[in-house]
């Protein structure tokens, strides 16, 4: 049973075995009823609520009533929100009143206020804009300045490369060497095998020169 | 053999008739032109009917009857409302009825009128408040304005200046109308 509340004054033994209290103590259990999350009872579930009838007079009694009843509410509620905002309007309480030469001449001074920190940020803006402004050509003088010595450097490495070259091409085989390149090399056989023996010595070639024996 | 009864399950409703969409969908020309009514406004002696301006379908969504988007041109309580208005959201309920061709007469005749109600400007306040007031402002009587907001369907309204008030409004359980006084009866 959820409903056990009737119970609770008159604790029978069942209640008590079901709630694990005793005669002496009174135990209070509060909304005892079906979860909000459980379905329907299987009893409840074709039961169909009867639509109670309200007789004509009690109906328009009733909307009398109501409509009176909003209408005082609503009254009183605008009476006080005007009386708030009347209130707010004349009252001094939270704010200093002035004449208007007094608001002109405190409007005046607000003005001047301002036109001086203006001012003040003005003269410090523009030393600190020249400084950037230096300091700006500085870097870009300075970015210029790596950029030559780093072409001459290129320059330089390139020059370097090319008289190596050139150097070198004072051996390279042309068709005018070549069967004298080919001659060389078939005289020359090289063996690019090695072994090792024991103490960690290299014996190079096998059974021609070798490289550097 | 005997009649078949029929015995009916579940909730009950107040609503008689189709659905706007149910009237509507099977009329040529969607029924522009013709008059339909809600039965639930009836109940009142002074003629409530619509007359159909414009239709607009709308695709029936699963699991809901179907609504319609209808504008109509609304006479409620013997009064016309002077700009047509838009039936979609209660397009649903199945208290429409259409009214034959034949019938549209016993509407269009129908003269009856909501006897106008003025209302007082002017209110007293509830007691405390009153006191409160009289302390403050000296007045030996302070009243209120009365609060009202003039909406479309409302047919009430304000008193104008030099006016006489048809009700009049107080901060008590006021007077019971005629039909209910037998519920305050040896209590008033």
């Amino acid at each position: 049973m959820l409903r056990a509340g009737c119970q609770l004054f008159n604790p029978s033994t069942v209640a008590a075995a079901k709630t694990g209290s005793n005669n002496f103590a009174l135990e209070f259990v509060r909304w005892r009823r079906k979860p909000r999350w459980l379905p329907v009872a299987k009893s409840k579930v074709f039961r169909v609520p009867e639509r109670k009838k309200q007789s004509e007079e009690e109906r328009t009694e009733l909307m009398r009533l109501h409509n009176n009843y909003k209408t005082q509410l609503r009254s009183v509620r605008q009476y006080l929100r005007e009386e708030v905002v009347r209130q707010q309007e004349t009252s001094t309480a939270d704010h200093i009143v002035f004449t208007p030469e007094q608001e002109e001449a405190e409007f005046q001074r607000c003005l001047e206020v301002n036109a001086a920190w203006n001012a003040q940020i003005a003269k410090e803006r523009e030393v600190r804009l020249a400084k950037e402004r230096e300091e700006k050509v500085a870097y870009i003088q300075e970015r210029i300045e790596a950029g030559k010595l780093r072409a001459e450097e290129q320059r330089e490495r390139a020059d370097q490369r090319i008289r190596h070259e050139i150097e070198q091409s004072k051996t390279f085989i042309t068709r005018d060497n070549l069967d004298a390149a080919i001659e060389t090399a078939l005289a020359n056989p090289v063996d690019h095998n090695y072994a090792l023996d024991l103490e960690g010595n290299m014996l190079r070639g096998r059974t021609t020169q070798s490289l550097t024996s | 053999m005997s009649q078949k009864v029929i015995k009916y399950i579940g909730r009950t409703t107040d609503f008689r008739g189709n659905t706007l969409w149910e009237i509507v969908g099977n009329l040529s020309d969607w029924g522009i032109g013709r008059m339909v009514i809600r039965n639930m406004f009836q109940r009142y002696p002074e003629p409530c009917y619509m007359r159909i301006l414009k239709v607009q379908a709308v695709n029936e969504q699963p699991d809901n009857e179907r609504k319609v988007r209808v504008t109509v041109e609304k006479t409620w309580r013997g009064v016309t409302q002077p700009k047509p208005v838009e039936i979609y959201s209660t397009s649903y309920k199945a208290d429409y009825e259409l009214v034959p061709v034949d019938q549209e007469h016993k509407f269009l005749t129908n003269t009856k009128k909501v006897e106008p109600v003025v209302l007082p400007t002017k209110m007293e306040l509830p007691p405390l408040l009153r006191e409160y007031i009289k302390d403050e402002t000296g007045d030996a009587n302070p009243l209120i304005n009365v609060h009202f907001k003039k909406t479309h369907n409302k047919l009430a309204r304000l008193a104008q200046a030099g006016e006489q008030p048809t009700r009049q409004l107080s901060m008590d359980v006021g007077q019971p109308a005629k039909v209910s006084a037998k519920l305050y009866d040896g209590l008033l």
